[in-house]
């Protein structure tokens, strides 16, 4: 049954790939120039590009390159063999009482990201800049800064103690990979994308994470007013939209271990009907000694997007947290026996 | 074309007689139940343009019902907390409970601080979302209308087409729009039944199926009018109407009202490790 | 061609470890991977939500009791995507779940596995109930 089923994944994923078109270049700066044949974005009524869709954006590709590889791009042969190997080994089931198995079985419920779509990429590593495809060298303040965090979650206590020693995505709060940037999680990798006049709204399907970007160029709020996820201002730049946000907090959950001072650019580029390039540049230099960019495609894909109400359905921490305080009894009553013996 | 003239009192008296009618065809007031003489302008698809930043200027969300001042469930607020009066929204004046569910309610409100969801920042619901004191923006496109809302960044999407009923129930519920008209007719259902109306303690079951209509009444303001059936609760389909006011600021915004870590110790704090004797 | 292939099979280990595994540790905390369970019952409700759904069953004790578990599984946003609604799985359908036990002492439990009473895997593991689901 099994097999059976791992077949048809293969097969079906074949088609999916070679019907995706091969990924547009990149330079170094991050401006995607499309090969030849190159594609006429259709328009919306009010004449914006048009984004508009279902897209997802999960991948396969690590955000930095692998030791020992130093090209930017595998050939198309390679990105498919390393594809078709990553989505065999998603489906492979995990052994019985391993810490990976007390899990429910992402592919019943189609989570994988392969029964999800993956669209195709050729980069060895997202980062494209720095050209050897890792994140710059962190300063000394950054340095600090993650020291400082460590210890602030040290001193919090155990990680189970309280609901608010755990992270942000188990809290429900914010998945650390909705950003802005917009990276891949663990599974619905999906996001709509709607135009009116005068807006680019994009609803990200984790934590139903609304995201409106405004296109008149108005000022950012002022500085003290910080966000979880920033302060966004959208500009089309030809056919490419440029989304620059700033005003982020120093809570800021982007896993890599940005500070407040983040100014985040990102770039939407529809480069064929079923595909948007998305790139963003990282400038922190409280964190950074340079800044950093990276890209991946968005594939076109179905909806609908369900509620994700995470918080409201956030049975897990409650059931974590109540697991820890019957294990701390348990040990406790074990001393009790022990020391009476 | 040169058109034949009139003698010129007469074109004088005919025009000034057009314009006075035109003048009090404008602002004779609308009759409840009759189609606004304003018209929106047109969005590329041809539609009423409700675009915006919206919010509501009305006490409903604190009880949609009409109700005098009164002291407010946090004592330590005093006047700060107290809930003001206000007429309500409910055609009618009263919610037609039956009687099991008129005594729910009385228990909703004599424990809200325990059981309103808002109060653990869970997603407010339809329609208590429309009436909440904060904006809300309007998304419109011909496929989608999107609804975003301040508190907790609710979201509605509201399907123009490809109409199907929910294929599981939320919060927000499952919104199915159409136009007709001049007013924007949505139908939404597959509810959860854990969303309040207020903060009052009126509720519904999953039953619940609620009809609104929007109708652009000025260039600032819509009209929202909203049927409420739910048969497990109520012993008859009752109305609300309110007007959604514009947010006229320059560089209106919504801004993040994530209200999740003003919450956590009120659902999680039973469950804190305790410093050990 | 040899060296070229090693290195990206070098690089493969490194791509699949991109699939995120931080989400185990918050399940390995909630659930016990010392207590595997194993337990036949009949569906009460699917409650689809994020960010886990939780099947709702009825177990039947060798002693005749019944008993109400819980058993956690996957987000059922890509489901409803490929069709899946709150009517697919009828109310009394049978199970065997194999899984781990919750650490707080409660009837609750992940369901490592949902199997059908004809052997099939619940939903994607297999062919899901009622017709084939859309492979994107």
């Amino acid at each position: 049954m099994r097999d059976r089923f791992l077949i048809v994944v293969m097969v079906l994923f074949a088609v999916l790939i070679s019907i995706a078109p091969a990924l547009a270049q990149s330079t170094a700066a991050g401006r995607a120039t499309t090969e030849a044949g190159s594609y006429r974005v259709p328009r919306t009524p009010d004449g914006q590009p048009d984004l508009q869709g279902y897209w997802t954006n999960s991948t396969y590709t690590p955000l930095q390159r692998p030791e020992g590889i130093t090209r930017d791009f595998f050939t198309r042969e390679e990105a498919i063999e390393i594809m078709k190997k990553a989505a065999a080994a998603e489906s492979e089931q995990t052994t019985p009482g391993t810490i990976a198995d007390v899990h429910y079985d992402f592919t019943q419920f189609g989570l994988d990201r392969n029964q999800g779509g993956v669209p195709l990429n050729l980069r060895t590593s997202l980062i494209f800049d720095p050209p050897d495809g890792r994140l710059p060298p962190v300063t000394a303040e950054g340095k600090t800064r993650a020291a400082e965090r460590a210890a602030a979650r040290k001193r919090l206590g155990g990680p189970w103690d309280a609901a608010q020693n755990q992270s942000f995505s188990v809290r429900c709060i914010l998945m650390n990979r909705a950003g802005p940037p917009m990276l891949p999680g663990a599974y619905n990798n999906y996001y709509q994308i709607v135009q009116a006049p005068g807006y680019v709204m994009i609803l990200v399907e984790m934590i139903h994470e609304p995201r409106i970007i405004p296109l008149d160029g108005r000022p950012h709020l002022p500085g003290h007013v910080q966000q979880l996820t920033g302060n966004p201002v959208g500009r089309w730049e030809g056919d490419t939209l440029v989304v620059e946000s700033t005003n982020f907090t120093d809570q800021n959950p982007f896993a890599e271990g940005a500070s407040e001072k983040l100014r985040l650019i990102e770039r939407f580029t529809r480069v064929a009907d079923d595909r948007i390039l998305y790139q963003f540049t990282v400038e922190d230099p409280a964190t950074w000694t340079r800044p950093w960019s990276a890209e991946l495609p968005m594939l076109r894909t179905d909806g609908p997007i369900f509620e994700h109400a995470c918080h409201e359905g956030n049975y897990s921490l409650v059931n974590a947290l109540a697991g820890a305080r019957a294990d701390e009894k348990r040990r406790a009553e074990d001393a009790v026996k022990k020391s009476s013996q | 074309m040169p058109q034949p003239q009139m003698p010129g009192r007469l074109a004088r008296w005919v025009l000034v007689t057009v314009a006075a009618a035109s003048v009090l065809w404008q602002s004779t007031p609308v009759a409840s139940g009759q189609a606004s003489p304003y018209k929106a302008p047109r969005t590329a698809d041809g539609r009423p343009n409700l675009n915006g930043i919206w919010q509501a200027i009305t006490e409903a969300s604190w009880d949609i019902e009409p109700h005098a001042a009164a002291q407010g469930p946090a004592p330590a607020l005093g006047a700060a907390g107290a809930i003001p009066p206000g007429l309500g929204i409910v055609e009618g004046g009263r919610l037609p409970y039956l009687p099991g569910a008129a005594e729910q309610k009385r228990k909703n409100f004599e424990n809200r601080i325990a059981l309103d969801p808002e109060v653990k920042c869970y997603l407010p619901g339809t329609p208590r979302a429309m009436y909440m004191p904060y904006p809300f923006q309007v998304i419109q496109t011909p496929k989608y209308i999107m609804m975003v809302f301040t508190f907790a960044r609710a979201v509605r999407t509201i399907y123009m087409d490809d109409h199907m009923e929910a294929p599981a129930d939320s919060w927000m519920g499952w919104s199915n729009g159409r136009w007709d008209g001049e007013t924007l007719v949505v139908d939404t259902a597959g509810f959860n039944g854990m969303t309040w109306f207020d903060r009052a303690g009126n509720f519904h079951s999953e039953a619940l199926r609620v009809t609104e209509r929007f109708t652009a009444s000025s260039p600032n303001h819509l009209l929202y009018e909203a049927t409420l059936e739910d048969p497990k609760t109520f012993s008859r389909p009752w109305k609300i109407s309110l007007p959604l006011y514009r947010r006229l600021e320059p560089n209106a915004q919504l801004l993040e009202f994530r209200c999740v870590e003003f919450a956590e110790d009120i659902i999680y704090g039973h469950l804190k490790k305790q410093p050990s004797q | 061609m040899t060296m070229n292939r090693t290195i990206v099979w070098a690089g493969l280990g490194v791509l699949l470890a991109a699939a995120p595994l931080a989400a185990h540790h918050a399940f390995s905390a909630e659930f016990d991977v010392q207590k595997p369970i194993k337990l036949t019952g009949s569906l009460v409700k699917w409650e689809m939500i994020n960010p886990h759904s939780w099947f709702h069953i009825d177990v039947k004790q060798p002693d005749g009791q019944v008993v109400r578990w819980m058993i956690e599984g996957g987000s059922p946003n890509q489901l409803i995507r490929l069709g899946v609604t709150k009517n697919t799985l009828q109310v009394g359908t049978e199970f065997v779940i194999e899984g781990y036990l919750a650490r707080d002492g409660t009837n609750k439990a992940v369901g490592r596995n949902f199997i059908l009473t004809d052997g099939r895997r619940l939903f994607l593991g297999g062919s899901a109930p009622g017709g084939d689901p859309v492979l994107k």
